[in-house]
Formats: structure tokens, C-alpha cells, sequence
């Protein structure tokens, strides 16, 4: 009788195991496996990374994993990451030739890292070449101005920039540029002025993406009036889930999603959660501490400053000053954005090596985590390859093909 | 009476026709021949002042026949000119990434201009892109920078300027660069510094022909031996037949022809006429003096520049105070440079709405003439074929070799 019950009891129990053991077992393989293979046949481009002034300070390669910063050809190559967009900047306050000859500086280093990994990297300028890239099995990298500064109010210069690879230009960076304003900075210009019309035309007719993150709502609205082509937020998030002014409300999204842009969500902790925002917006001591700390550890180099901001940001969660914010507030942006926008209108912009990055997405290696969340969320597998890449691809397909037709018309 | 007359004419005409005939024949023969020599030649003109003209207030317009300046679509046809270096150029004072601004405007310029008549020009970067378009009908456009003071000290600008298509620069202009002695300006650095020969070396790796026009004796020499790729000289004459330090002596024509470079005749006239060259100092104190005054009047207008200079000039000349030049002055340095080194390193870098032509060499139209002079010379239609494009897009070719081979090493 007892052996019978401890069998019966055994053989319950065991099968109760194997149940649940098979049970999660199936379902967690089955959506993890789905969202490995998701993840490795998309075509997944980040619009905004700033790598790029690691690789100025000098010290900094593309090819070997790095231990800081989030960004290298190992990691993207772990992270399933096909296609990056560097960014080409400096702070706004440098302007005049100083800025275009620097702008170079950085163009440079990136075509250098492209032809010193060629077995690994390819330079892509046109949706067509970042699927040509990948083909081939390598990483396409692509080029963006942040911050119309360094054109120096000169065509000439824009059209150098487009010609060496540059793929977008985001209007302004933190401070007004001469010809458009910056949602961190008071207007000036009511928006954009004549010769900044002049300048969105004249990315058209280039095929460059205007991009509108960083700019003033207004500056947005006249980009929005101006650009024949469709337009991009290479890096921004949702106001609603975090009332930043570098990010977009619901109605600038939908309007940009209506003239066929996308808005590229950025990891970026200040921009993801309004805690830490409000944190932030309550202690500004603690942002002008870190602002010293990076400072004395890195100088002028600005590469370092930018590394270095996120590592003590971090610091600062760790030691209870800011609070965490975790990699799931990137998908909330996201979620939220497709809710307003629809699912055509979404894309990734990490901000990788420029910002300070949420607990479980603290580099490219991480990026597989975002399509499985997705697929938990219900999304289905082309919503999420969209998300992931196409959306890009389709917004660089669109804008060359304004460009195509407005140098078509101005030539006959 | 009426026959007397009609057998003297006849006899008259007996007389005249043989020679007019065998004249006119022998003539016909030559002309013929060049003509068509002339326009079945890749014919390249290494050196062209030709941009800052784009950025005349008036609009100058490539594709017209402009009844000044030297240059544009129609008299290049009618020249057969088919291959053209548009020169980047801005006054050597200007430094830094200012320098650098203007540069890459003045690119913008050229590329801008030439998109606009597509059916007859269009941008080359390689030697096969020049053959590719002269095979198409078309005239080829390249760019040079002339003066090493466009980088702004900055060694990445050679990566930048050689991936916007620039294929020569010059080491300097009138005046030293910070890594360059000028032979027109005191010497500073005693040739090449040492970061001067970091740039030679990026040149040779990036494919862009190393242009020693301009620069010291001294630089020169260190181009020389820095250099894994051969030289060009874009626009220099030979000091032998006019001592000019823009000139090249026959040393260094010998040194440069040695490792395989092209000396460029220019067509200025104080750097081929001795005469010419020594009354110019006496009366504006030579050409640098003379542009610098120009330069000082006119500022950044390039109009007012070109109006003053072509002033000055008439006005020198009618006084007696310059000497007419003629155009066969070039054939002189063509020849001269020849016999000193063969015609494998003789070539054409003009210098056209950069310079005061000689008499009959007004313009890109004129060119035939060279050919037609070099085939009554003597020159096998060979040599003259190498004269007028095939030794530039050999070194070309030459300095792609090099770049490629140094791009493979680690």
C-alpha cells in the first residue's frame, strides 16, 4: 500500500514535472529559437550610433571586442546587427570651417575602418547596398551629419558630404545651428529659415534623409511642409511615455508617419523613462557631477566623454543616486510608437557609444533580447523584421527615389 | 597680240603651278595629317584655371563659346582637347580649415559644371576612365589641387580630396605650405619636412600623382626621392631656354624623367620667353609680384582679377614695355625637353584662364597647331600621340599601380 502510493505518488509527481518541465520547456524554446532565427535572417539597422568619436581620440579600433562602449565588429556580428549608421559630430558650439574640416576628420575615420576591415565592413549608401552587404556576409556601415553646423551654411559643403557616403543630416544638434532651430535651445528662428528650406530641398535632390531628431517642434513642422521625400527621426522616443523635448509627441509622430517617415527609438535612459528624467530634473547637481567626473577622466576627447558619461551614469544607478531604468522601457517606446504610428513607421536608433544605455542592453550583443520581446508581445514576424530594418530600408529606397525623379526634372 | 598674251599667261601659270601645286599638296598632306592625328589622340591638358572662373559674378557658363578666357565646351571640341584638369586653387595665404572649405567648394564647382552638359563631359578618376570616356566622344574631367596649403596641416585631407576625385596636388603655390618650400617664396623648411614627406607617402597610397610644379629645388628633390610612384611636373617649362625658378632645369628634368615622371610644358609667357620674362620683372617685377598686385586690387573677384590682368598686359605691350611672344615659343620647350630626356616625359599642362598665352595660342581651339608644328619637326605621329595625353595616362596608370600595391600591405 505505501510503495503503491509512494509509487502512484512518484509517478504523479514525475509526470507532473515532465509535464511542466515539457510544458514552459516547449513554449520558451519554441519563441526563443523563433526569435534567434527572426533575429539572424532580418536585416536589423541601428540609425544612430556615435562610435565615431571613439575612433578620433585614437586609441579605438573597430576590429577587436572592445571592454568599453557598446559597438565593434565582434559585437555586432553577436548582436545579428547588419547595418549601422556612424554619426558624424561635434558639439554645436564649434562652427565655421573648423567644423567642416573636423566634420571630414570623422568622415575619414570612418571610410579608413571600412577599408582597414573590408573583410568584415562595407561602406553602403543606398538601401540596395546595405542588402548587397549583407549577401556578402558583412556589416553595412552608413554615415549621418548630426547637426546641420558643419555644412557652415554651404550647399557646396552638403554636397561633398553626400558625395564621401553621408546618408542623413540631422538638422541641429543640442544648440541652434544657423539656419534651423534645436528643441534644447531657445528659437531663433522661428523653425527653419529660407536658406534651411534650401537645404531640405537640396538633401532631396542629394537623396539624404532629412533627419528631425534634436530639432525644434517648429523646425519639425517646416521640415515636415518642405521635404518632398520622407523624413527620419534617426534617435528619438515617445513624449507620451517620457516628456522629454527630444522626443516626439504623439501627434508629430503620426504626422511623420503620414508623409511615410520613421521614428527610430533610442535607448537612451533620459529619453526612455520619466523617472529617471524626473530624477534627473531634480537633482541637476548630480548631471553637473557626472558632467566633472567625465571631464577629469577624459579632457577634450570626446569620444572618451561620451563612453566614459554612460559608465558613470551607471555608477550612479548602482549607488541608488539616479534610479535603473531597464532595457524593457525600449520596448514600451516601441509599443507605443506602433500604437500611434502603425507598424510601418517604427525602427531602431540605439544611440550606442553616445548616450547612457538601460540595464540589459548595454551593447550591440544585446539586440537579439528586442525581437524576442516582440514576438512574447504578439508581434508577428514581419511586423518585427519591419521594425528591425525594412522600415529603414524602405524610407532609404523612398528618399533615393525622390532624388532620382528631382534630378530627373531639373536636368530635362 | 591676244596670243602673245595668252601664251605668256600660260606660260606664267606653267611656271607657278608646279610650285603651288607641290606646295599646296605637301601642305595638304601635313595639315591632313595632324588634323587627323590631332582628333584621333587622347589630348590632355594637365593644368586649367578654368574653376575660379565658375565663380565669376556673371555666371560662366561651360558650355558656350565665352568670347574670353581660354576654355569651355565648344573650343575644347574644336581644339580636340578630350581630357582636362580642372585646377583647385586658392591664394596660398589662405590656411587652415578655411583652406579647406574653400577647396571643397571649388571641387562642388567643377563637378557641378561638368553635371550640367552630361552628353559632352564627365568627371574620370583613372587613366581607363579617360580612355572609357574619350572612347564615348566625350571629354574627360579631373581635378588637381594646387597647393599643398589646401589640406589646412591636416594628412586626412589627402584621403578626402583623392576620394572627391582629385588626382594631383600640387606640393605648393607661391608661397610655402607648413611641410613645403615654394620656389617663390623665401625657404623655410629646406625642401620637404619631415611631415611633408608623410604626405608624399599618403599621396603614393591614395593613387594621386605627386605634382612638383611650383615647388623649391630642394622640395623637389625630396619629392623625388620620397616618392614610390613617378612624378608630374603640371605646369613647368625648362629653364634652359628661360630661366624662370617656376621653370625646371635640365637637371631636374633629367632626375624627373629618370624615375618615369612627365614634365608638363606651360604655355605662360614669362616662363618660356627669356625676353618676355625679363621685361615683365622690369616693368610689374614678374609674374608673382604682378598677380600679387592684382590680387590686392581685386580681392575674391575674379572678373575684376581677369579684366586688370588682361589691362595691365595690353597696356605694358602697346607701351613697348613687353615683347610679343608667339605660340611656337612652347614648341621650343617641347623640343627642348625632348632632346634632353625622350618623348616619354614630355607632356601639355597649358595653364589656360591662369596665365598670359602667347601669341596664337589664345585658346583650347588653337591646339592642333602643336601637332601640325611637332609633325613638320619631325616627331613620328608615335611620339606626338605620347606628347599630347598617352605619358600623362601612363604615369596615371603608373601611380594607381603604386597605390594599389601599398594598399594590399597591412
Amino acid at each position: 500500500m505505501r510503495s503503491d502510493v509512494r509509487r502512484t505518488m512518484l509517478f504523479v509527481s514525475l509526470c507532473l514535472a515532465v509535464f511542466v518541465f515539457v510544458g514552459t520547456g516547449v513554449s520558451g524554446d519554441d519563441i526563443t529559437a523563433r526569435a534567434r532565427n527572426l533575429h539572424f535572417s532580418s536585416m536589423v539597422v541601428d540609425t544612430h550610433a556615435d562610435t565615431t568619436q571613439r575612433l578620433i581620440d585614437g586609441d579605438f579600433d573597430l576590429g577587436p571586442r572592445n571592454l568599453k562602449g557598446s559597438v565593434d565588429i565582434p559585437r555586432m556580428k553577436q548582436g545579428g546587427l547588419g547595418a549601422i549608421f556612424f554619426s558624424i559630430w561635434i558639439p554645436s558650439k564649434i562652427t565655421g570651417p573648423i567644423a567642416v574640416n573636423r566634420a571630414l576628420e570623422q568622415i575619414e575615420a570612418v571610410r579608413e575602418q571600412v577599408r582597414k576591415h573590408s573583410q568584415d565592413l562595407v561602406l553602403a549608401t543606398t538601401a540596395a547596398g546595405v542588402r548587397e552587404a549583407r549577401e556578402q556576409g558583412k556589416i553595412a556601415l552608413l554615415m549621418g551629419v548630426e547637426g546641420g553646423h558643419m555644412i557652415h551654411s554651404d550647399l557646396g559643403v552638403l554636397r561633398k558630404f553626400a558625395e564621401l557616403g553621408v546618408r542623413y543630416m540631422t538638422l541641429t544638434h543640442s544648440g541652434n545651428c544657423e539656419w534651423a532651430d534645436s528643441s534644447t535651445d531657445k528659437p531663433v528662428h522661428n523653425g527653419l529659415t529660407d536658406f534651411g528650406k534650401d537645404v531640405i530641398r537640396e538633401m532631396n535632390r542629394l537623396g539624404l534623409m532629412v533627419d528631425v531628431s534634436h530639432v525644434s517642434d517648429k523646425t519639425f513642422r517646416d521640415v515636415l511642409r518642405v521635404s518632398k521625400a520622407p523624413i527620419i527621426a534617426s534617435h528619438s522616443n515617445c513624449r507620451a511615455l517620457c516628456d522629454h523635448p527630444r522626443n516626439m509627441s504623439d501627434e508629430m509622430i503620426r504626422a511623420l508617419a503620414a508623409k511615410g517617415g520613421v521614428i527610430q527609438i533610442n535607448y537612451h535612459v533620459g529619453f526612455l523613462s520619466q523617472v529617471f528624467r524626473s530624477a534627473e530634473r531634480a537633482h541637476p547637481e548630480i548631471n553637473q557631477s557626472i558632467a566633472m567626473e567625465v571631464q577629469k577622466r577624459c579632457g577634450e576627447k570626446e569620444g572618451c566623454q561620451l563612453i566614459e558619461g554612460d559608465r558613470i551614469t551607471r555608477e550612479y544607478v548602482e549607488q541608488g543616486k539616479l534610479p535603473r531604468v531597464d532595457w524593457t522601457e525600449i520596448i514600451e517606446h516601441i509599443d507605443h510608437a506602433v500604437k500611434v504610428a502603425g507598424i510601418d513607421h517604427v525602427g531602431l536608433g540605439s544611440d550606442f557609444d553616445g548616450a547612457n544605455m538601460p540595464f540589459g542592453m548595454e551593447d550591440a550583443t544585446s539586440l537579439p533580447k528586442i525581437t524576442e520581446a516582440l514576438l512574447r508581445k504578439g508581434y508577428s514576424e514581419g511586423d518585427v523584421k519591419k521594425i528591425l530594418g525594412e522600415n529603414t530600408l524602405r524610407l532609404m529606397a523612398g528618399v533615393e527615389r525622390i532624388s532620382r525623379e528631382l534630378n530627373t526634372t531639373k536636368r530635362n | 597680240m591676244r596670243s602673245a598674251r595668252a601664251i605668256f599667261l600660260f606660260a606664267v601659270i606653267c611656271l607657278l603651278a608646279p610650285n603651288t601645286l607641290v606646295r599646296s599638296v605637301r601642305a595638304d598632306d601635313l595639315a591632313e595629317r595632324a588634323h587627323k592625328l590631332q582628333f584621333s589622340s587622347i589630348v590632355i591638358d594637365t593644368h586649367d584655371d578654368t574653376t575660379q572662373r565658375f565663380f565669376s559674378k556673371a555666371g560662366f557658363d561651360l558650355g558656350k563659346r565665352n568670347s574670353d578666357g581660354a576654355i569651355d565646351i565648344p573650343r575644347m571640341r574644336e581644339g580636340g582637347m578630350n581630357g582636362i584638369f580642372f585646377s583647385i586653387w586658392i591664394d596660398g595665404h589662405i590656411m587652415g580649415p578655411t583652406a579647406i572649405q574653400k577647396a571643397l567648394d571649388q571641387i562642388d564647382a567643377v563637378r557641378e559644371n561638368v553635371a550640367k552638359y552630361p552628353k559632352d563631359i564627365v568627371m574620370a578618376r583613372t587613366a581607363e576612365d579617360v580612355r572609357r570616356t574619350h572612347a564615348q566622344g566625350k571629354i574627360a574631367a579631373l581635378m588637381g589641387v594646387e597647393g599643398g596649403h589646401m589640406l589646412g596641416n591636416d594628412i586626412r585631407m589627402v584621403r578626402i580630396f583623392s576620394d572627391l576625385g582629385v588626382r594631383y596636388m600640387t606640393l605648393s603655390h607661391f608661397y610655402n605650405t607648413e611641410w613645403s618650400d615654394s620656389s617663390t617664396d623665401k625657404p623655410a623648411h629646406n625642401g620637404l619636412t619631415d611631415f611633408g614627406k608623410e604626405i608624399v607617402r599618403e599621396m603614393n597610397r591614395q593613387g594621386m600623382l605627386v605634382d612638383i610644379s611650383h615647388v623649391s629645388d630642394k622640395t623637389f628633390y625630396d619629392a623625388l626621392e620620397i616618392s614610390k610612384a613617378p612624378l608630374i611636373a603640371s605646369h613647368s617649362s625648362c629653364r634652359a631656354l628661360c630661366d624662370h625658378v617656376r621653370d625646371m632645369s635640365d637637371d631636374m628634368i633629367k632626375a624627373l624623367a629618370a624615375k618615369g615622371g612627365v614634365i608638363q610644358i606651360n604655355y605662360e609667357k614669362s616662363f618660356i620667353d627669356q625676353g618676355y620674362k625679363d621685361a615683365s620683372a622690369k616693368a610689374t617685377g614678374g609674374v608673382v609680384e604682378m598677380i600679387s598686385q592684382l590680387k590686392k586690387t581685386c580681392g575674391d573677384d575674379e572678373e575684376c582679377f581677369e579684366r586688370e590682368g588682361a589691362k595691365l598686359e595690353k597696356r605694358l605691350t602697346d607701351e613697348g614695355k613687353l615683347p610679343h611672344v608667339s605660340w611656337e615659343r612652347i614648341i621650343d620647350h617641347i623640343d627642348h625637353a625632348v632632346k634632353l630626356v625622350g618623348a616619354d616625359h614630355v607632356g601639355l599642362g597649358s595653364d589656360f584662364d591662369g596665365a598670359n598665352m602667347p601669341e596664337g595660342m589664345e585658346d583650347a581651339s588653337k591646339l592642333p597647331k602643336i601637332t601640325e608644328a611637332l609633325l613638320r619637326k619631325g616627331y613620328s605621329e608615335g611620339d606626338i600621340r605620347k606628347i599630347l595625353g598617352e605619358n600623362t595616362l601612363r604615369i596615371m596608370e603608373q601611380a594607381e599601380k603604386v597605390s594599389k600595391e601599398l594598399q594590399a600591405r597591412p
